[in-house]
């Protein structure tokens, strides 16, 4: 099993290599380097954004969920689709129009002011890191149980590949890595779902009654997995409004020639990616039809192996030449699917480290193209170190906790600053670190003495603080806004604002 | 090739936004999006956290079984997914039609009446 899945992991390697070798020599510019010289089509970036957008935890985790804990593992899945209408609605195409690098770039458009500026890179670090060190762990263990290797020796392998993607080709290679993996992905989740139905003459009502049969009577009931009622409301804002505050997937929108390919763009991702949640939900019942509760729940922490088991299953069973196949070519996915995932996170924690903090703020702009490269190429080297050490250091902690509290500050703090900003005229500086601070520190705070960090002994009831912290960075939006007073200057910016963000015309005097 | 897309996009003349932002044809803009997103927005948002907060409230009447085995949870979950997807058509297909060529008017409009 082993020398299959190896082999498959060095072929996606090397063809994710060779993508690099060949964006190096199209790199040069800073537009180059952060926005894939803004030259990507709607059907490719549609694609780059499933690859960003379906991490690890999506792949294996929500098929998992849904085959442990039946309703709720679907809930988790419909949901990062719904998040795609807000993206679509609100976000997208005045994003496209304002920005130019990074989320930091809209509010520093609308702001003018270090302080605006400071605490939208302070928004994205720390969502970022968040994010990145479960990443970084998960493929540790992955790769671990893969091919046997030490657990920080595999980890240090996926920090290497990372920043080779994105030091050397930048966005583009970053994009194609991830173009790569999707195709991989839909491709292994087409022939998954064409087996999950072919055992029950493609009657997918039948997959409902075995799971429920073998699993119980309450298994197909929600609840199961989020006991609290509000841990399921907080689900649902957490995704309905966090997708848009994640700045790894909001920087894909700047890779395109404008706002219409960037709508296009959203379209491509809600079918594809979407296509595939859906699959995860019939991946977790099948899982339970075709190989039993009892089966799951050995050896399965999370129920991150199930789509491996079923691959092995379908393919022939533990032991048979298709099994294997099967298995290494799902597990090789996994692990292409958390470099390509690991690599968007990097890039886009450099550009607020090297776009917004060095360039905007230290430099006020005032820094030569060839020099700004360097400086990216420079700080994606250190970003992917830190994130290394880090992963290494979370080995046997908690990771989960991180991805809930990435989502949890994206819906409480990015979101609100970012709509307020591109929409209400009143919204100023004082907005800015208000909104950013109460929604940062709520979600922190609430998250860090709940239960998935305390267990047992939690001193707040909920695992995903998001209902009440949204509520709490809105409230610091807005006080902060009436406290910092009215700013005339940056509410005359506002009409500037509101014809950019809906017909992309730039003045070049501001 | 990065110059030349952010040169399309420029204004010929700094300040044309002013006379831009309060045009009529700016005003038909505006109100053609929002007649088309505020809708959209209140069917999602009703349609998805209407699920979640049932979710959590309402397990017993997701628990009923409608279709065979199926119940109403999981047929509102695949109704978020055509949902979804019915958003993504008709906005596309009403932006393409209806709001692009207003912000071609605006934007030839900004442009022309300065150069």
């Amino acid at each position: 099993m082993k020398f299959l899945t190896i082999g498959m992991f060095v072929a996606i390697l090397a063809i994710t290599f060779g993508i690099t070798a060949w964006a190096v020599r199209r790199t040069r510019t800073a537009t180059d380097f952060y926005a894939a010289g803004k030259g990507l089509t709607a059907a490719q970036n549609g694609l780059a954004l499933a690859g960003d957008w379906c991490s690890a935890a999506a792949f294996l985790g929500f098929t998992g969920l849904t085959a442990l804990y039946g309703m709720d593992g679907a809930l988790y899945a419909v949901g990062p689709l719904v998040a795609f209408c807000t993206v679509l609605l609100l976000i997208a195409e005045p994003l496209r129009n304002t920005g130019t690098y990074t989320i930091g770039d809209v509010i520093m458009y609308r702001m003018r002011q270090p302080p605006a500026l400071a605490a939208a890179i302070v928004g994205t670090v720390v969502i970022n890191l968040a994010y990145l060190i479960p990443q970084m762990a998960g493929g540790g263990v992955l790769i671990k149980l893969l091919f046997g290797l030490r657990y920080d020796v595999s980890v240090m392998l996926v920090g290497v590949g990372m920043i080779i993607y994105v030091a050397a080709g930048g966005m583009l290679a970053t994009s194609w890595v991830q173009i790569v993996k999707a195709v991989l992905m839909l491709g292994a989740g087409a022939v998954l779902l064409f087996m999950s139905l072919k055992g029950v003459d493609f009657d997918l009502s039948a997959l409902f009654a075995s799971a429920e049969a073998k699993a119980g009577p309450n298994f197909l009931l929600p609840g199961n997995l989020l006991k609290n009622p509000f841990d399921e409301v907080s689900l649902g804002l957490g995704y309905m409004l966090g997708l848009a505050g994640l700045p790894h997937v909001m920087t894909r929108f700047y890779t395109v020639p404008d706002a219409t390919t960037a709508r296009r763009s959203v379209i491509w991702v809600m079918f594809l990616a979407g296509a595939f949640f859906a699959c995860t939900t019939i991946f977790g019942l099948a899982a339970v039809h075709y190989l039993g509760p009892e089966a799951l729940r050995q050896g399965n922490p999370g129920g991150n192996l199930t789509l491996p088991l079923l691959a092995e299953y379908f393919g022939g069973g533990k032991g048979t030449v298709g099994g294997e196949l099967m298995l290494g070519f799902v597990s090789a996915v996994a692990v292409a699917t958390i470099l390509a995932v690991v690599a968007g996170l990097t890039l886009a924690t450099s550009g607020a480290v090297a776009n917004d903090l060095y360039v905007n703020l230290i430099k006020k702009g005032q820094v030569e193209e060839r020099q700004q490269v360097l400086v990216a190429r420079m700080t994606a080297v250190g970003v992917g170190i830190m994130a290394t050490l880090l992963g290494i250091l979370a080995e046997g902690v908690n990771v989960a906790v991180l991805v809930i509290l990435a989502i949890c500050i994206a819906a409480s703090a990015n979101f609100p600053v970012l709509v307020l900003s591109l929409f209400w005229k009143r919204f100023n500086t004082g907005g800015v670190v208000g909104g950013m601070g109460l929604g940062l520190i709520s979600s922190v705070g609430l998250a860090l003495i709940g239960p998935a960090y305390l267990g047992a002994n939690a001193i707040w009831p909920l695992v995903n603080p998001t209902v009440v912290a949204l509520p709490l960075g809105i409230l610091g939006a807005v006080v902060g806004s009436l406290i910092a007073g009215r700013n005339h200057e940056q509410e005359k910016r506002f009409d500037e604002v509101t014809f950019r963000v809906q017909t992309g015309l730039r003045s070049d005097a501001v | 090739m990065a110059d030349a897309i952010r040169q399309s996009v420029t204004l010929n003349a700094p300040d044309a936004w002013v006379e831009g932002i309060r045009s009529a044809e700016f005003k038909t803009l505006i109100d053609a999006k929002q007649r088309t997103i505020v809708p959209m927005l209140v069917v999602f948002i009703v349609g998805y956290m209407g699920l979640s907060v049932l979710a959590g409230f309402g397990r017993g009447l997701l628990g009923t079984k409608v279709l065979g085995p199926i119940n109403l949870g999981f047929v509102l979950i695949g109704g978020n997914y055509l949902m979804s997807w019915l958003i993504a058509v008709v906005y596309a297909r009403i932006s393409a039609s209806a709001h692009d060529p207003l912000v071609k008017l605006v934007v030839d409009k900004a442009n022309g009446s300065r150069s």
